[in-house]
């Protein structure tokens, strides 16, 4: 198969791949390193993979590679502000016990990421419609209702200062 | 707190951050599809049988070894060997005959995992075709297809009964008192007939395997999604013939695994590449996509359940005639278990002087049952909730005072003989039935609905072989943080959340100075495996007990240091005091490096506590009666109710509430154990709802994956769960806690259904309870009876 080269930001860095022209999102970013975004079933149904193209939240295994020329995508490991320093959507998922396995985690965390953007408070039944596409075996989705909401009110909080800063992405 | 003379904040019962749930959300912990194993690695894919039964009369792997990048093309006959857990019924690859549809029968290895992919392809398999049997009344009745013509000669453990010549692969007999008595003595006698099909795990992380033989000494290394680490170790062993330290099992992080992980899966099948000659010690990796989990992985056992009942005019339950056939498909080294357990516990919550039971697992063409959260449980207590509705409604009883007055109060003997312990499941009753307002009738909340409210109760045992042991050991560090060996698999249950503070209980070192790693089987001590809510409990027994060990050791080297007694020293958030004589410092390098005693000598080093727990005391049921003095550890018991309202119009069910509650004994971590509510709630009300493997006449099966196969998302959840748990002591246990990983799963689908009848009329003796099926039913109804059996 001929590669083709890329290039686009990648958690807010400009990154050249070479990939080919029939590989997936899904399977670029995990090629390159970037393991957050999970397979778990390839075909746009589980919503593990899920990350956010220029403020889209998308399930990468259903975008070619090469569609992200130019843009810009996002994926959970480009959401801390510094080492140990979780961003609010992270830190809430973790204090409600919105987390089991973990594997779907990324997933909702990208998705959550996207729909706080454009819907900042968030009714349960907007939270529900938002995160239908991702799927969770263990957590019964309760507690992620929970966080999301609770990210939400964090996110709406000025941000003080010492927090935050060049690396904060919300 | 007590006599221990520890202090801690972040002790047993104490709302902690679980640990992992950073790296899980800043999406670096490496699940065994994350791992790099660089340009060596080589990739698996098998090549599935199009067939559910026949004779494989040819391989021709030489289109696909003409492939560049085809490594190799493996057949059954290169990898004779036969695995299985408690019945070694089950090849990796076919030989000669296959089984079910999807069953492998070559394995391509390439370079990369599309060359592998294409490659299958390529490899040229002809069949003659046997009939197969699929429906699994007709597979107990009719030996004429044998599934495993040759049952007899495969190897088990003593407690399974297999009985060749026909396609059962374990019969569980339970046999109390006189049934035919007990039945003449009654007033009402009702027989009931109940059906689950098979159903998916549903784990969001597929099977994942690499495994890489040395070629300097034949060593075998494999890294899997693996819910226990010793168990693929040693069924690995026995398999192939080999030591248990030849081969090394590492278990990263598993992206769920409800059973569908335990014992050994993929492993032998991935082995059958990586000791293959041609790869020359390469790691070879074998990913399982969605698709192929549903064909060919484990599954939870459909179940067909004939209940018979013998009821006194007083509303006592004198007799039960039990008949389960468990659906097994094509193996029972897993399965056959699941089929005691339900055997074992066939009164449910209640108990009855008089008990006959058959509990079979049944071969069929059809992909393997095995272990599934609830271990036969969510299958039995599915059945014998409703009937014991349909039982108190015949005899004009309330459901819940029947239920109570049947119910199997601490002391009474459990079908097999051994005395219930302790317990609060009344309490749990009444609270669940005031919460639901189940004597209330309320008006439907949409038009056009109909409301019920349902109960059901949940009873399980972890089901294991007597002898299942745990180990465990606490090293302390040059800075007072320790570190925790325990090679229970956290698959998001949150174990070792539990553990970190059961040594901090024990230790009084703060919780975030406590580590725990994922199994390896080179470097944790044993433990038999991550199944049957065992892990808190069993694992528990020995962790605490290495930490109460390190402790020990700790304070006779202060006593000696300090020249005062044991007694007078106190252990507080990471430091050790004596009030006596005004001394105390941090935790720190003399637990590691030794304490320079009074007579001017060095003594100590690095402080390792070891604990260690194997049940005393329990006794395999009897071959023909089913009877132990102690069948099992413990059981743990709870309730749940559910408060439905039905659409006539389109079939719909609409949950408004569920209030659900159990007795763990403690609750070490409760964070955890409301995890495990809801989500095992959830789970059995997806089950309950829509989940059920679909196959056509020739067992081709039709829903594969996610948008065939539905399982709950987030918009089904539109309803609060209220969640409480009661705290009666376990005996044997670490704090008085025992397991409850698995329960909330028993009991949503009996309560939903007692929902639904309540609210329709309309008895469903077969689940999932989908809008079509309910549809139908409430169409049917005005013409036929109130039971619907389709």
């Amino acid at each position: 198969m001929p590669k083709h080269a890329l290039s686009f930001v990648l958690n807010g860095e400009t990154v050249d791949w070479e990939v080919e022209t029939n590989a997936t999102l899904l399977q670029a970013l995990r090629e390159n390193g970037v393991t957050s975004v999970k397979r778990g079933c390839e075909e746009g149904e589980c919503g593990a993979c899920t990350v956010v193209i220029d403020e889209l939240a998308q399930k990468s295994c259903l975008v070619l590679a090469l569609e992200v020329e130019g843009k810009s995508v996002l994926t959970v490991e480009g959401l801390p502000a510094a080492p140990g320093k979780l961003h609010p959507i992270q830190q809430a998922f973790v204090d409600e016990g919105a987390v089991q396995c973990g594997f779907c985690t990324p997933g909702f965390i990208m998705t959550t990421y996207a729909f706080l953007k454009t819907h900042p408070n968030p009714t349960d039944e907007e939270i529900r419609h938002a995160l239908s596409g991702n799927l969770c075996r263990c957590t019964g989705y309760l507690s992620i209702i929970k966080a999301v909401k609770t990210a939400a009110e964090a996110l709406s909080k000025p941000i003080v200062a010492g927090e935050g800063g060049e690396g904060d992405v919300r | 707190m007590s006599d221990k003379r520890v202090y801690t904040d972040t002790g047993i019962g104490k709302k902690v951050e679980r640990k992992f749930d950073r790296e899980k959300v800043a999406g670096t912990l490496q699940y065994t599809d994350d791992l790099p194993f660089g340009k060596d690695l080589l990739y698996a894919r098998p090549v599935r049988s199009p067939i559910a039964s026949g004779i494989i009369r040819s391989i021709d792997p030489r289109k696909a070894c003409a492939i560049p990048g085809v490594v190799a093309v493996i057949t059954g006959k290169d990898f004779p060997y036969r695995f299985g857990l408690y019945l070694k019924d089950r090849n990796p690859i076919a030989i000669d005959r296959v089984r079910y549809m999807g069953e492998p029968v070559a394995l391509v290895v390439a370079t990369t995992e599309a060359i592998a992919d294409s490659a299958i392809e390529h490899v040229k398999v002809e069949y003659e075709a046997l009939p197969a049997v699929l429906d699994v009344e007709k597979a107990v009745c009719d030996p004429s297809v044998l599934v495993h013509p040759d049952l007899e000669h495969y190897k088990r453990v003593p407690f399974i009964n297999p009985q060749p010549g026909t396609n059962i692969g374990n019969w569980f007999k339970i046999r109390r008192g006189d049934i035919e008595e007990a039945f003449a003595q009654s007033d009402t006698i009702i027989e009931e007939k109940m059906e689950c099909p098979q159903i998916a795990h549903g784990f969001l992380e597929t099977h994942c395997c690499i495994a890489k033989q040395d070629i300097g000494t034949g060593n075998i290394t494999v890294w899997s999604s693996a819910q226990s680490v010793f168990a693929v170790r040693e069924i690995l062993a026995e398999g192939l013939g080999l030591s248990t330290n030849a081969i090394r099992v590492i278990a990263p992080p598993i992206g769920g695994g409800f059973g569908g992980k335990a014992g050994m899966t993929i492993e032998a099948l991935c082995l059958s590449a990586a000791l293959h000659p041609a790869i020359k010690g390469r790691p070879v990796k074998l990913f399982v996509p969605r698709e192929e989990v549903m064909l060919s992985s484990w599954v939870r056992q459909a179940y067909i359940a004939t209940i018979k009942m013998g009821i006194s005019k007083e509303g006592k339950i004198l007799g039960i005639k039990n008949t389960f056939y468990f659906d097994t498909g094509i193996s029972a080294e897993y399965g056959a278990n699941p089929v005691r357990s339900a055997g074992y516990t066939s009164t449910g919550t209640y108990y009855i002087p008089n008990v006959w039971t058959d509990s079979y697992a049944v071969y069929t063409n059809k992909p393997f049952g095995g272990a599934y959260r609830g271990f036969g449980l969510p299958e039995l207590m599915s059945a014998m909730e409703v009937v014991i509705d349909i039982a108190a409604k015949k005899i004009g009883m309330h459901p819940i005072e029947f239920r109570i007055k049947n119910l199997l109060q601490p002391g009474l003997p459990t079908c097999t003989g051994m005395p219930m312990s302790e317990h609060a499941l009344e309490k749990i009753i009444r609270k669940v039935q005031a919460d639901i307002r189940f004597d209330e009738k309320e008006k439907p909340l949409r038009e056009g609905f109909k409301r019920g409210k349902g109960i059901a109760l949940a009873i399980k045992a972890p089901a294991k072989p007597a002898d299942a042991a745990s180990s465990a050991i606490v090293k302390l560090n040059v800075d007072g943080t320790a570190e925790v060996m325990a090679a229970t698999m956290d698959m998001g249950q949150g174990a070792y959340t539990a553990y970190a503070q059961m040594v901090s209980e024990e230790l009084g070192i703060p919780y975030d100075r406590i580590r725990l790693d994922y199994p390896d089987s080179a470097t944790h001590p044993y433990d038999w495996q991550t199944v049957a809510s065992r892990s808190c409990w069993a694992m528990g027994m020995a962790v605490k007990e290495a930490a109460t060990d390190a402790r020990n050791q700790l304070l006779a080297l202060y006593a000696e240091y300090w020249k005062v007694k044991e007694e007078e020293i106190f252990l507080k958030n990471g430091s050790v005091l004596c009030p006596k004589k005004n001394l105390s410092e941090t935790f720190g390098p003399k637990l590691q490096n030794g304490f320079p005693m009074p007579d001017g000598k060095l003594k100590g080093g690095p402080i390792i506590g070891r604990g260690r727990f194997v049940p005393e005391d329990v006794v395999n049921p009897d071959a023909e009666t089913g009877q132990s003095p102690k069948s099992v550890v413990h059981f743990t018991v709870g309730a749940i109710a559910i408060d439905a309202e039905v659409s006539e119009r389109t079939g719909e069910i609409a949950i408004n509430r569920v209030v659900a509650g159990y007795d763990v004994g403690k609750a070490i971590s409760p964070i955890n154990i409301q995890g495990q509510i809801e989500g095992g709630t959830v789970q059995g009300i997806s089950a309950a709802l829509f989940e059920g493997l679909v196959f056509d006449a020739q067992g081709k099966l039709l829903n594969k994956d996610f948008t065939d196969y539905k399982i709950a998302t987030i918009e089904e959840v539109d309803f609060p769960i209220e969640s409480f748990w009661e705290e009666t002591p376990e005996e044997v246990s670490p704090y008085g806690n025992r397991g409850v990983g698995e329960h909330s799963m028993i009991s949503p689908a009996p309560a939903l259904n007692n929902a639904v009848y309540n609210a329709l009329g309309i008895r469903f003796h077969r689940y999932p309870l989908t809008r079509e099926r309910i549809f139908m039913a409430t169409h049917a109804k005005k013409a036929v009876t109130e039971d619907c059996y389709d």
